[in-house]
């Protein structure tokens, strides 16, 4: 059994045992999930130095047949781009686990549906068959429903029922999309590596590739379709909203790069410069939109619509090929970099609002003196938004405004200026939430501020966050080959 | 030592101090001083081991590569970044030892010497940077630094407001340098300086006329953003909410001559863009003296160096872009050391006086202070170019760049701020040492503790040490950049001589004479004494329009998002829900509903096979 089947194998031997335990043994509970989080960051950390990035190649290959008659087999295998991504589900998995480590409400359903979600996300990275790639990828999106119905706040109920609706219809769109690139192909099977092998009629290919980008796009988040995410953002709990924005608007992302462009790879370039233009103006809209928003969960979320524009925008200047490696290697740097990043921005909220029970920015005012640490690492995470260097986001923002400089200027001047209004937003937040005089009503959280065992998720992820934004060729090494695999496709 | 551990120590030996500094030790403020400082002394040593060792061959190493891209690190040691790193980290370590004192009641004072500390390492990585874009990096990091400095007391609103507003303004001229600088890329896929600038292979070479005007542009945005020059230079004046050390040490000595270094550093390629030195000529005359108009009537102390600053830097500026590199490096560096002076000294009066009042501080017996009254007189001296104090020496120079082209309007306006400059500082020192009168009780308020402490008093001396005699150093200045200095003769000297002296007197006449109205001139002319003291109101036209224009563009999306996106959606939920309702009113149990149903039904389909 490869490596790959092992990381999938921990979350699903972790859900059956949750399912056994009895409900009301929660320290047992949290300490399976911690300790099945610490395995699988391990085991990805593994993989991520046992990858052989030089060849760039599909590596640790295992296929096991399953229903011959249509083509479906359990196939598995990793590329560069899903080493990177694996690893970053692993992290917001092992960290999301411990920022809900106070969770008192039906603490087993919880974790349960978590759970399932991540496994559903392995999959999805990890799957080279269109079958089982789908399926993972429903079963990743699914748990998102009970899990803001549940344990959310606010305006769940419609957050929940909005992002249903959005993910199922790209669903709806994709599962057509896929049936056709299966029956196109003719080979009578699912398996992504001879389905890539197949060279589609480039006409087919212009046809196809908008039910597989949109389809996908809506789950990453991209403008015009994006509204549910920033609604679910804020009613979902701390971790919910971690692996959403940290991990479950990649899935879609991924997607496009997985099955849009690595199988499409014409339609690809047909369509990109429209969805470039769309990915531009989603990066300027969110950043416009998060400037007037009054909940700290709503800024991020919308900011999360703008950092996942620059990804989309990276996939699609790659496309477009003049600088491809810079465009490609920035997307999915981005990926990585803004997924630590909001998980490191909900875990933090998370906390804030736990203790406070308000995420209403202008609640705050002052809270910097009254809790210096969770705002501390707060600050970390939004400078890192705002594309400071030193920190992960800086190098495939630089990467992808230099891509889109060479291929489209007038797009590349403009969501460079989307430097200034990201750092109009952030620094607005810290403006009102944290600087000023202290608000008397938070007195009582000077004795509340992280710590100890607190402490661990959120500076892990600033770690991270710091060493690829000092040592950011770890992250090119191990990406730099696939890219320029995918890119000779076009 | 090699030279790669000196340039290690030069530059990095700040950052663990930070980290420290900021993370273990926020409880133990003397221990965090102690950190801090060791950790910049080991800068200054690091820093003159190069300068005593001399320009030698750029260190490079490969930090990033991806597609056509390849990011070095590394270091480069020529006349300009030796000279100008031991300027910074000097005037650093007299800033931190001032600090001891000035901040010794500050309850976050780990923090303050951490935030120092960043800054010492973004500064100094960003002067001895080999590759253009690793020196925008550490640019964007001096401008962190800076906005946690400015911010230091964050929970004054007018802090916050001012550490953001400076934030934001330099980001404006930083989109312009980024874009500048990714421009570069495809003409010569690298960013090494030596390289970029090699007169036979470099981007002169390389980029069409068109282009270089465009770059050298753009990347002029990003200089006036960071040296405060008109249109973004209103952050500088409120910066000053920050702690008088920090403005002495950022926000006049170093991180806003950081833009005058860049330009400096990049003086070839600007050098053959004709057009863009012809357009920061104008913005930097323009920026000297509008500054110099509102230094006169601006009543803060700070406030009076600050736009100072801005106007010293717009002279550094007009003579770079006259085409010496001498004169703005040389003026760069005395300015950095005259105007650390100034500040600190100010920074003794603000302490014991606690206020920034000039008229207030000479009513309650400034120049009772007697040392630092001295060194503020040096200083003052310095800054408004008396002979032979260091900035007569530097400005000089750039009167005899402006000069020599026959540039006689910029010469003129220079002549003029050079006028206003010599007026308000001694404005600023007479209304200190020959104040109307003296408040006797305010003589024994010293309740805490020295007014003039030995930390803070020996770095104030020390560098009016160096303003005294730097100008001296002019020779051996120009033979570290590889220049050699127009000789001036006494002839030549006379109109900027003249326009001091005539400062001098009228300002005595103003404001030193006893009995005199303590009324600038310019107040007879009430119309530009409202338009200097408002500033002219450069900052209520910005907000008038551009904060109402982002404010207007951020409704409408949001607008959109309401109205169009959310909307639209429930829109579409309750005629989905309204749909199914009206749907379901068929599912209703008659029988005779049923029945007709199927009766029509049947009838269609008949029609249809008929039909066909």
């Amino acid at each position: 059994m490869s490596i790959l089947s092992y990381i999938l194998l921990v979350p699903i031997i972790t859900l059956g045992i949750l399912l056994l335990l009895p409900a009301n043994a929660v320290r047992a509970i949290r300490w399976l999930c911690a300790l099945s989080g610490l395995a699988a960051c391990a085991l990805s950390l593994e993989l991520f130095f046992l990858y052989d990035s030089a060849a760039g190649t599909v590596q640790f290959e295992e296929i096991i047949p399953w229903v011959q008659g249509v083509g479906i087999n359990y196939h598995v295998g990793v590329d560069g781009f899903s080493t990177v991504l694996i690893l970053l589900n692993s992290l917001v998995y092992f960290t999301g686990v411990l920022t809900m480590w106070d969770l008192e409400k039906r603490v087993k359903e919880y974790f349960v549906f978590m759970v399932l979600l991540v496994i559903g996300v392995y999959g999805v990275f990890m799957s080279l068959d269109l079958f089982f790639f789908f399926f993972f990828y429903e079963i990743a999106v699914v748990p998102m429903y009970p899990l803001i119905l549940i344990w959310g706040s606010g305006n769940k109920d419609y957050a929940a029922m909005k992002l249903m609706v959005f993910l199922l219809a790209g669903s709806a769109l994709l599962f057509p999309g896929l049936l056709a690139i299966y029956h196109e192909a003719g080979l009578h099977s699912f398996d992504m590596v001879a389905l890539a092998a197949h060279s589609f009629d480039p006409e087919f290919q212009v046809f196809c590739y908008p039910f597989i980008y949109l389809g996908f796009g809506v789950l990453a988040g991209m403008f015009p379709f994006h509204s549910w995410s920033p609604t679910g953002h804020v009613a979902a709990p701390a971790a919910v909203s971690m692996l959403h924005a940290g991990v479950l608007m990649k899935l879609g992302a991924f997607g496009v790069l997985a099955v849009g462009m690595r199988l499409l790879p014409e339609g690809a370039v047909f369509w990109a410069p429209t969805f470039s233009v769309l990915a531009a103006i989603g990066i300027i809209y969110g950043a416009f939109v998060a400037m007037r928003q009054s909940d700290f969960k709503f800024v991020i979320g919308f900011s999360s619509v703008s950092h996942m524009g620059v990804v989309l925008l990276g996939l699609n200047l790659a496309a477009l090929n003049k600088a491809g490696a810079d465009a490609l290697n920035g997307a999915v740097f981005q990926m990585f970099a803004h997924g630590i990043m909001t998980a490191l921005f909900f875990s933090t909220v998370g906390f804030i609002y736990d203790r406070a029970h308000s995420k209403t920015l202008a609640d705050f005012g002052g809270l910097g003196s009254q809790m210096p640490r969770a705002v501390s690492i707060f600050i970390i995470a939004g400078l890192c938004g705002a594309g400071l260097p030193g920190l992960a986001s800086f190098w495939p923002e630089l990467l992808v405004f230099l891509a889109a400089l060479n291929t489209y200027p007038i797009i590349g001047v403009a969501i460079i200026g989307g430097l200034v209004l990201t750092a109009i937003y952030i620094l607005r937040v810290f403006a009102l939430a944290f600087y000023g005089p202290p608000n008397p009503r938070w007195d009582g959280l000077r004795e509340q501020d992280m710590r100890g065992f607190q402490l661990l998720p959120r500076v892990l992820l600033v770690a991270v966050l710091f060493f690829f934004g000092f040592y950011p060729n770890a992250m090119l090494n191990t990406i730099n080959q696939t890219t320029v695999a995918l890119l000779g496709r076009f | 030592m090699d030279t790669l551990t000196l340039a290690l120590l030069a530059t990095f030996s700040p950052l663990p101090a930070f980290f420290i500094a900021l993370v273990f030790l926020r409880g133990q403020p003397r221990l965090a001083q102690l950190v801090v400082i060791a950790g910049t002394v080991l800068t200054l040593v690091g820093s003159v081991g190069l300068l005593l060792q001399g320009p030698v061959e750029p260190l490079r190493f490969l930090w990033f590569s991806s597609g056509q891209l390849n990011l070095q690190f590394g270091f480069l040691f020529d006349g300009i970044s030796l000279v100008f790193g031991v300027a910074v980290s000097l005037i650093t370590l007299c800033v931190m030892v001032y600090s001891l004192a000035y901040m010794a009641h500050d309850p976050s004072k780990s923090r303050y010497f951490a935030m120092l500390s960043l800054f010492a390492w973004a500064m100094l990585s960003f002067v001895y940077a080999v590759d253009l874009l690793q020196a925008f990096i550490f640019w964007e990091l001096v401008g962190l630094a800076s906005f946690f400095l400015i911010g230091f007391w964050y929970e004054k609103p007018e802090a916050s407001a001012a550490a953001r507003k400076a934030f934001l303004m330099t980001r404006i001229g930083d989109v312009g340098l980024f874009i500048g600088i990714l421009m570069i890329l495809p003409l010569t896929n690298s960013f090494d300086l030596p390289s970029l600038l090699n007169p036979e292979s470099g981007l002169v070479k390389l980029a069409a006329p068109a282009a270089l005007s465009t770059i050298t542009l753009l990347i002029f945005a990003g200089i006036a953003g960071k040296s405060a020059q008109f249109p973004l230079h209103t952050w500088l004046p409120d910066a000053m909410e920050g702690p008088t050390p920090v403005s002495a040490l950022l926000h006049s000595a170093t991180m806003v001559a950081a833009g005058v270094y860049l330009m400096a550093r990049l003086h070839p390629l600007f050098m053959a863009a004709p057009d863009t030195l012809y357009i920061i000529l104008c913005i930097a005359a323009f920026t000297a003296l509008l500054s110099a108009t509102i230094a006169m009537v601006e009543r803060d102390i700070k406030k009076v160096l600050a736009y100072s600053s801005i106007s010293q830097l717009g002279f550094m500026l007009m003579g770079l872009a006259a085409g010496s590199l001498f004169a703005g490096v040389f003026h760069l560096i005395t300015h950095a050391v005259f105007k650390a002076l100034l500040f600190l000294c100010s920074g003794v009066y603000i302490h014991h006086f606690a206020t920034n009042d000039l008229e207030e501080i000479g009513r309650r017996g400034g120049r009772r202070l007697k040392a630092t009254t001295w060194a503020l007189v040096i200083g003052g001296g310095a800054l408004a170019g008396v002979p032979p104090l260091a900035g007569f020496f530097s400005k000089e120079e750039i009167f005899a760049t402006l000069g020599h082209d026959g540039a006689t309007l910029f010469s003129i306006v220079a002549l003029l701020a050079a006028f206003l400059t010599a007026y308000y500082t001694a404005r600023m020192l007479f209304l200190i040492i020959l104040p109307a009168a003296i408040e006797e009780d305010a003589q024994h308020d010293d309740h805490h503790g020295p007014a003039q402490p030995i930390a803070m008093l020996a770095p104030v001396l020390l560098l009016a040490f160096g303003a005294l005699t730097l100008g001296f150093v002019g020779s051996r200045l120009a033979a570290m950049l590889g220049v050699t200095p127009a000789h001036h003769d006494i002839a030549s000297m006379l109109p900027a001589i003249g326009a001091v002296v005539l400062g001098l007197i009228v300002a005595y006449f103003d404001y030193g004479l006893s009995g005199a109205a303590r009324r600038g001139f310019i107040a007879r002319l009430p119309a530009l004494q409202n338009l200097f003291e408002n500033r002219w109101y450069i900052d209520e036209f910005y907000r008038a329009v551009f904060v109402r224009l982002n404010d207007a563009l951020s409704a409408l999306f949001y607008g959109i998002e309401k109205r169009f996106f959310d909307a639209g959606f429930d829109e579409f939920g309750s005629s989905t829900l309204k749909a199914g309702n009206s749907a379901s009113r068929l599912q209703n149990g008659w029988v005779q509903i049923y029945a007709g149903a199927t009766v029509v039904l049947i009838g269609l389909t008949a029609l249809y096979i008929g039909l066909r």
